[in-house]
């Protein structure tokens, strides 16, 4: 018999590394910043060479790409999206949009800090970030994933009231499903 | 500067409609000014007659200090590659128009938009409701008296920024060996030697 330690170890090593090299991105483009998505998914940069590729659905994906600036009315089909995929599940914020608000920070309808709304794994700043800067995010995203601390998802669902406040916060007709994973 | 067919349909409006202040402003650009009752006779005058058919865009504008808003209309010829703006005022306390849908269909939309972003109530337009933004419940936002950065700051949650509010160029230059020239040097005078 294995010691039960060590087998859950292996185990692990061998699901980190399959979730890492075969990254499935929503194709869901939100703000200027998708722009970019074409040329890394194309021959150029080529992103499939890291296993990461786009899925037509949220229930098929891994990860979700935030683009950029999100209106309060993009936020509540995002939350929705996001609350859709399956677990494992991560999410990319892409822009300084994402991280302090960008150049909308002053805007009536926008958010400014992604972070408060849904669990950021891995942020690419840049106001755009260009396919480079995008691809090195995506491996830093499978390093996180490598040694298990991609755990966005387990923080939303720890921590789901206070993203929850948050988003009440700013959606104000909240017409939303419960779900009960 | 050849200014016959701009001229010539300026005297054309000013024969039909005495109130209306028309200026030449250069080739291709007429403006016209005109009491808010007189626009829809107005537009149906330029399009049936002066050949004006197609509405290039709609737009508002807010005089906050007239107390006015200000509708833009912009009209094009392609008979004679002329662009006419008419302009008129209407009252802002209590923004009232009728809608133009009847002569150009696209003007439904432009309508929705500037009741959204101004709140100007357009008669005859059923389709004022909600347009781009969802659940709003504040003053149109594209008013001036409506002040986006404190909405802003009071709704959404605000990252604060760097503290040293440092130009990065110094500390990219010192990285790398790089010799800043001297203009740019007042640039990026750094918090600790001031
Ligand atoms: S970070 Fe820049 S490029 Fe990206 S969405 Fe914001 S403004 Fe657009």
């Amino acid at each position: 018999m294995i010691n039960d330690k060590y087998a859950n170890k292996i185990v692990d090593i061998i699901q980190n590394f399959a979730r890492k090299s075969s990254l499935w991105v929503v194709a869901y483009g939100t703000g200027c910043g998708a722009i970019e998505i074409p040329p890394t998914m194309t021959s150029r940069y080529d992103a499939e060479r890291f296993g990461i590729r786009g899925s037509a659905t949220p229930r098929q994906a891994d990860v979700l790409l935030i683009t950029g600036y999100l209106s309060t009315k993009t936020l509540k089909r995002v939350i929705r999206t996001y609350e859709q995929m399956q677990d494992p599940k991560y999410v990319i914020g892409f822009g300084s949009c994402t991280i302090n608000g960008g150049m909308y920070w002053d805007s009536y309808n926008t958010i400014k800090a992604l972070d408060q709304y849904l669990p950021v794994d891995v942020f690419i700043n840049g106001c755009m970030p260009r396919p480079e800067a995008v691809i090195s995010g995506f491996i830093k995203l499978q390093e996180l994933i490598k040694e298990g601390k991609a755990n966005g998802a387990q923080k939303y669902k720890e921590n789901l009231e206070w993203y929850r406040e948050n988003q009440r916060k700013v959606i104000k007709n909240w017409k939303m499903p419960d779900y009960n994973w | 500067m050849n200014l016959e067919k701009e001229n010539k349909f300026a005297k054309q409006i000013n024969e039909t409609f005495h109130s209306a202040v028309v200026k030449v402003q250069r080739e291709r650009r007429i403006i016209v000014e005109l009491r808010s009752d007189l626009i829809p006779p107005f537009l149906s005058f330029a399009k049936e007659y002066l050949s004006f058919i197609h509405m290039a865009h709609y737009s508002c504008v807010d005089w906050l200090e007239e107390n006015k808003f200000e509708l833009v209309f912009m009209l094009w010829s392609y008979e004679e590659d002329v662009m006419l703006i008419v302009k008129t005022k209407i009252d802002r306390e209590k923004p009232e128009f009728v809608t133009i849908k009847h002569l150009w269909p696209q003007a439904e939309t432009y309508e929705r938009e500037i009741h959204e972003m101004y709140g100007v109530d357009f008669k005859g337009n059923d389709r004022l409701g909600e347009f781009i933004l969802e659940d709003w419940d504040d003053l149109p936002p594209m008013r001036r008296d409506f002040d986006t950065v404190k909405y802003a700051g009071e709704h959404y949650f605000t990252r604060p920024g760097r503290e040293d509010a440092q130009d990065v160029r110094e500390t990219i230059a010192r990285h790398s060996g790089e010799e800043i020239p001297d203009f740019a040097k007042k640039y990026s005078i750094r918090r600790d030697e001031e």
